[in-house]
């Protein structure tokens, strides 16, 4: 193996020849999208897509900017939900109402991400789009079952967020669709959730990210969903372990069971940010954590 | 002592060009018909280069830089070391890389993208050879050897089993102190290298002249061993390079020596005649520098009355490829050891080892955090193995007052003549509850609280009473202006602490100034007076005592000067500051009306063809005197997460006279900050495989603490000493200000948990997985209870 790279980045340029296309129509986009297919590259707040091009992890030959087209930045409540468009940034998000009355865990997860300069910049659409294991704002959409809107020249696709996310950096998008849309149902009634995020500093990247959801009915488990980050290729939802939990009471044997579901189910790898075994014994802390935090959020309502 | 300048509280001279970003750093430095530079580096850690093409770079109109144009020639990038004690190594552009990043070529073009991509044309063919990443492996026989010839000062030395340098002391009688000793502690300690992650990305922009000199800006703490060394390199006379002097973004030592993009800028340039910037990206700047690590054998005897007795030290040294200061280091370490606490017998092995790795440079403390940390873990241990209080049991065998000091190791030594250790331990003791602190390892639960402290110090320059073999001396030229400021002219180079504004404040007291009358004016090496570097805690001391020298010398001036215009004798005369007038004004005391300030008096004195009032004069330190500090840090440990936050820290210094009050703090917080990222965080572990660093140099995977992360509270106090041989009784502090930061934060942890660590960072996963192991075996040992 050679470290080429110390030869071929230059993070003072983007030392990538690209064409630089800034239609004002989302129809525009989507032309230029089929016309360069592979080639291109969708660009929104660009704080993950400019970084990648910097360290030459990514050359796309066409960059098709969505920053001039009107109409894709909104947060509105609609359809038993809240829909929020492509090019609503991250720092609108976590300064909505909505979001944080009602997606506890989505507004911790978003207030979680870099910093306000970064937040200003960046969108929870390239967030998902980026399709990064440890990408904060995936658990939380994870557990909300959100519904992801893909465009392309022949119409739109909706997709389960579950089918959203294929390997590291990769999604089910095809190469000449566009997310134009998140669209997020409002939790069942009586439910909250938490975001939990293990790093090695304050600023940085998932070790570890949790997500989960719980409903009570007279200390019985209603609902539970449980969606981990940064332990395999994809953000995932644990199914296993919500199974085993709804309909059950809360006590510390459930508890046991639960941790050590979600160990055996996460797959874990050593990196530059932590080890494989780290990361597993803390996803075991942090559910307990993440659970007695959002019990606490319904004991309060 | 009163002063009207010194410890106030001032908005520094620089802070409107620094906020508003009106400031210049050699960043900034733009000439007309500038080319622009990139350097094409290694990508293997070791191996040798075949054949190198640089047509087409050539042909797309790129100036091209090879190892073959440079001048075949060894060199040490750091001038601070007497030469018989310089070790050199490098050369500019090589063909046997040692390192993943090490420079090979490099291309100067119209823009930085199209040098980029006369970069990226250039084809090398390497034959590769094994590398070595462990100090430990590669001293073995029959490792591959990373040097074979290298120079000691003009003689040619053979480098065996690739041992770059070794240092080795002994005094008293070891053997008949540890028989003395009732207890023997011996441990192994193994640090970190670390990243200095100064703001700045070193740059040089280099402007070839008629005269076949040059002109350089740059990143650097010294111009004038950059021109020396220059010179050196490329056989032109010092006097015909000027190097200028600019604001500095941070340099924590890791521009002590001459950085690599000076000579590879030079060679552009004189290839080109014309103009080359050449500015380092921070993935390029992480390939370039780190710190050492070291591993330490460390071996302490103790009485059962709590006085020390003897000690070995061994330290072997991972050093990286070259050498830049590892042979002054082996001695520093071993002067930062035996100054701590006094033993009567000592013996220490210094070995610097080569590996195929960044090269390792000073790093705020020279190797001083890394041996306080494995002496005050050891201190702790044994103040618990003798039932004593760790504080008490450091009072009884601290070095202090009038003891001899080794300051920057074993051919600089002086005696202590200020201190303020029992001073600090007993406020930092009360302001941070130290009787009530937790008995190691005896809470139960998941969150554990634990209180640690440790004390050090640094020496404030390298000077000494006689001769060494460290260079240390300053120098200033000081000129009245006609009206009545006065100009301040330094080859000292300010790093970005404030240096400079301290020694305004120094003027100003001694020649009655106001502050703002004093400029500090733009300078570079063809301008000043030698200054060796700004390095060693030794801006305020040993500069300010340059600057100091040359006020009185200006004030005896003034005073001859006024004596004929007042008609009174000039040791009579008095000088002090009047705001109103903003002026300086002199005096003869009790008799009014005989008085005139500094710009009346300058003005006359030219309107009378009397001259300029000025002075310039060099200035040697005669002491390295220690700046003393001692840290209390409370942490709370997650056993669970193993996760460690700062609750609060105490902070206590020595510095004798506080010059610029906030700036001082400030240098306690960010030595705070530091030592808890160096404790808990940072390590440029190696990936074997690509034979670079884990992160690759990207700083979004080298983390460090950020406002976040730290504690609300960081209470720091300066006790009241005053060092005679200091400028108004003033030491330095930028070094001791973190140095005992790691092993305090390391005591800390194990008073929280119980657990001792050897090894740094002491990460979450680290933390994790001995408390585990800890708590496991305990329950297995309670099943055992159980079962019988
Ligand atoms: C300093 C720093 C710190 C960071 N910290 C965090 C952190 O703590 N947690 C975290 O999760 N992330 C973090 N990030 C990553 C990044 O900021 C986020 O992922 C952000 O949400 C990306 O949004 P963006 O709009 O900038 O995406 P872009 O960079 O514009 O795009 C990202 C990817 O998504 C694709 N894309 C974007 N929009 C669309 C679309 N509408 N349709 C199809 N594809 C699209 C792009 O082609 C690209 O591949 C950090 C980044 C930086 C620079």
């Amino acid at each position: 193996m050679r470290a080429d790279y110390v030869n071929l980045v230059n993070t003072h340029t983007v030392p990538v020849r690209f064409m630089y296309h800034s239609p004002e129509t989302l129809e525009e986009a989507l032309r230029l999208m089929r016309e360069y297919g592979g080639e291109a590259r969708v660009m929104a707040g660009g704080t993950d897509l400019i970084v990648d091009m910097k360290l030459r992890r990514k050359e796309p030959k066409h960059i098709v900017s969505l920053n001039k087209i009107r109409g894709i930045e909104y947060i509105v409540e609609e359809d038993g939900g809240v829909r929020i468009g492509a090019n609503t940034k991250l720092r609108s998000i976590e300064k909505n109402s909505i979001v944080r009355e009602r997606f506890e865990a989505l507004y911790e997860a978003v207030r979680s991400i870099a910093s306000v300069q970064v937040r200003n910049m960046g969108t929870l659409v390239g967030n998902i789009c980026n399709a990064s294991p440890a990408a904060d704002s995936a658990p939380p959409l994870l557990v909300y079952d959100a519904v992801v809107k893909a465009r392309s020249i022949d119409g739109e696709r909706k997709i389960k967020i579950r089918d959203f996310f294929k390997g590291p950096g990769k999604t089910c998008l095809k190469d000449d669709e566009i997310v134009t849309e998140v669209f997020i149902p409002y939790p069942p009634g009586d439910s909250a959730s938490t975001f939990f995020k293990i790093s090695r500093v304050s600023m940085d990247l998932a070790k570890v990210n949790i997500a989960i959801l719980v409903k009570l009915s007279s200390n019985v488990v209603e609902d539970f969903r449980i969606a981990l980050g940064a332990v395999a290729p994809t953000p995932l939802r644990i199914p296993k372990a919500e199974e085993y939990l709804r309909h059950k009471p809360l006590n510390e044997e459930n508890l046991n069971i639960v941790e050590k579901i979600v160990s055996e189910e996460i797959k874990p790898i050593t990196d530059v940010r932590s080890t494989e075994w780290y990361r597993r014994e803390v996803s075991k802390i942090l559910v307990r954590d993440a659970l007695n935090s959002t019990i606490k959020k319904l004991v309060r309502t | 002592m009163s002063f009207y300048a010194i410890g106030k509280r001032t908005a520094r001279k620089d802070s409107v060009a620094k906020v508003t970003g009106w400031e210049k750093y050699a960043s900034d430095i733009y000439l007309p018909n500038m080319l622009h530079a990139r350097v094409l580096k290694s990508p293997f850690p070791h191996a040798i280069v075949k054949k190198i093409d640089t047509s087409r770079a050539e042909e797309m109109g790129a100036i091209v830089v090879t190892f073959k144009d440079v001048p075949d020639k060894l060199f040490c990038p750091r001038l601070v070391s007497t030469p018989d004690a310089t070790y050199k190594d490098w050369k500019v552009l090589t063909d046997k890389p040692k390192f993943v990043g090490e420079p090979i070529a490099a291309v100067a073009a119209e823009t930085e993208e199209l040098a980029q991509i006369a970069l990226e044309s250039i084809n090398v063919e390497y034959e590769l050879l094994e590398p070595v990443f462990d100090a430990l492996e590669s001293m073995k026989e029959g490792k591959p050897r990373i040097h074979d010839k290298i120079m000691l000062n003009d003689k040619i030395i053979d480098i065996e089993n690739n041992v770059a340098c070794r240092l080795e002391l002994q005094e008293g009688d070891l053997e008949e102190a540890f028989k003395r000793s009732d207890i023997i502690i011996e441990r192994e300690f193994r640090t970190s290298r670390g990243y200095h992650n100064q703001l700045e990305p070193k740059v040089a922009v280099v402007n070839p002249e008629p005269d076949g000199g040059l002109t350089i800006w740059c990143t650097t703490q010294t111009i004038h061993n950059t021109r020396l060394l220059i010179s050196e390199i490329f056989n032109i006379p010092v006097s015909k390079i000027n190097v200028k002097k600019l604001a500095l973004g941070g340099g924590f030592g890791s521009s002590i020596q001459t950085n690599i993009v000076v000579p590879i800028a030079v060679a552009l340039a004189l290839k080109a005649r014309r103009p080359v910037r050449l500015a380092y990206t921070k993935e390029e700047d992480m390939h370039e520098h780190s710190s050492y690590q070291m591993i330490f054998r460390l071996k302490i005897g103790v009485t059962r009355d709590g006085k020390l007795t003897g000690g070995f030290m061994e330290n072997i040294m991972d050093i990286g490829a070259h050498q830049i200061q590892a042979y002054p280091l082996l001695g520093t370490c071993a002067g930062w050891w035996v100054s701590l606490y006094k033993l009567q017998a000592i013996k220490y092995v210094g070995v610097a080892i080569y590996t195929n790795k960044i090269p390792s440079c000073a790093y705020r403390g020279y190797g001083n955090p890394q041996v306080t940390w494995a002496v005050e873990t050891i201190m702790d241990e044994l103040a618990e193995m003798l039932g004593m209080d760790p504080i008490e049991f450091r009072l009884k065998n601290y070095v202090g007052e009038r003891d001899l000091f080794w300051g920057q190791g074993p051919t600089v030594k002086s005696i202590i003549k200020s201190c303020g250790v029992e001073e600090i331990l007993k406020k930092g003791s009360e302001l941070i509850g130290w009787k009530n602190r937790p008995k190691p390892g005896e809470q139960k639960g998941r969150f554990r609280r634990g209180i640690g402290m440790a004390r050090g110090y640094h020496t404030s320059s390298a000077g000494a009473p006689i001769p060494s073999q460290v260079i240390d001396y300053s120098g200033a030229i000081l000129k009245v202006n006609e009206d009545g400021t006065v100009d301040y002219i330094t080859g000292l180079v300010d790093q970005g602490g404030g240096t400079l504004e301290a020694h305004a404040k120094i003027i100003a007291e001694e020649l009655g100034l106001p502050l703002k009358n004093v400029n500090i004016v733009a300078a570079d090496s063809q301008t000043t007076i030698y200054d060796v570097c700004t390095h060693a805690s030794r801006g305020v001391y040993a500069g300010g005592g340059a600057a100091l020298n040359v006020a009185r010398q200006v004030k005896e001036k003034i005073f001859k000067l006024a004596s004929t215009i007042l008609n009174a004798y000039p040791h009579t005369l008095r000088i002090r500051p009047d705001e109103e007038r903003g002026q300086a004004v002199i005096y003869v005391e009790g008799l009014p009306g005989k008085e005139i300030t500094l710009g009346e008096l300058a003005t006359l004195a030219r309107i009378k063809n009397l001259g300029t009032i000025a002075a310039v004069d060099s200035f040697r330190p005669p002491a390295c005197p220690p700046h003393f500090t001692g840290y209390f840090v409370e942490v709370l440990v997650d056993t669970e997460t193993g996760i460690v936050k700062p609750l609060k820290v105490v902070i206590g210094a020595d510095v004798g006279t506080v010059i610029n009050p906030d700036l001082a703090e400030g240098q306690l917080h960010g030595g705070f900050i530091m030592g808890w990222s160096r404790a808990i965080l940072e390590d440029l572990k190696y990936n074997e495989e690509i034979g670079d660093i884990e992160c690759r140099g990207f700083i979004i995977d080298y983390k460090m603490p950020t406002a976040a992360d730290i504690p609300e509270e960081i209470k720091t106090f300066f006790v009241e000493t005053y060092e005679p041989t200091g400028p108004f009784g003033a030491k330095g502090l930028g070094e001791g200000a973190q140095n005992p930061a790691i092993a305090a934060i390391s005591n800390a942890i194990y008073n929280a948990t119980g657990v001792r660590f050897y090894e740094l960072p002491i990460t979450p996963e680290k933390l994790l997985e001995k408390l585990k192991e800890k708590e496991g075996r305990k329950l297995a040992v309670e099943d055992a209870v159980k079962l019988t």
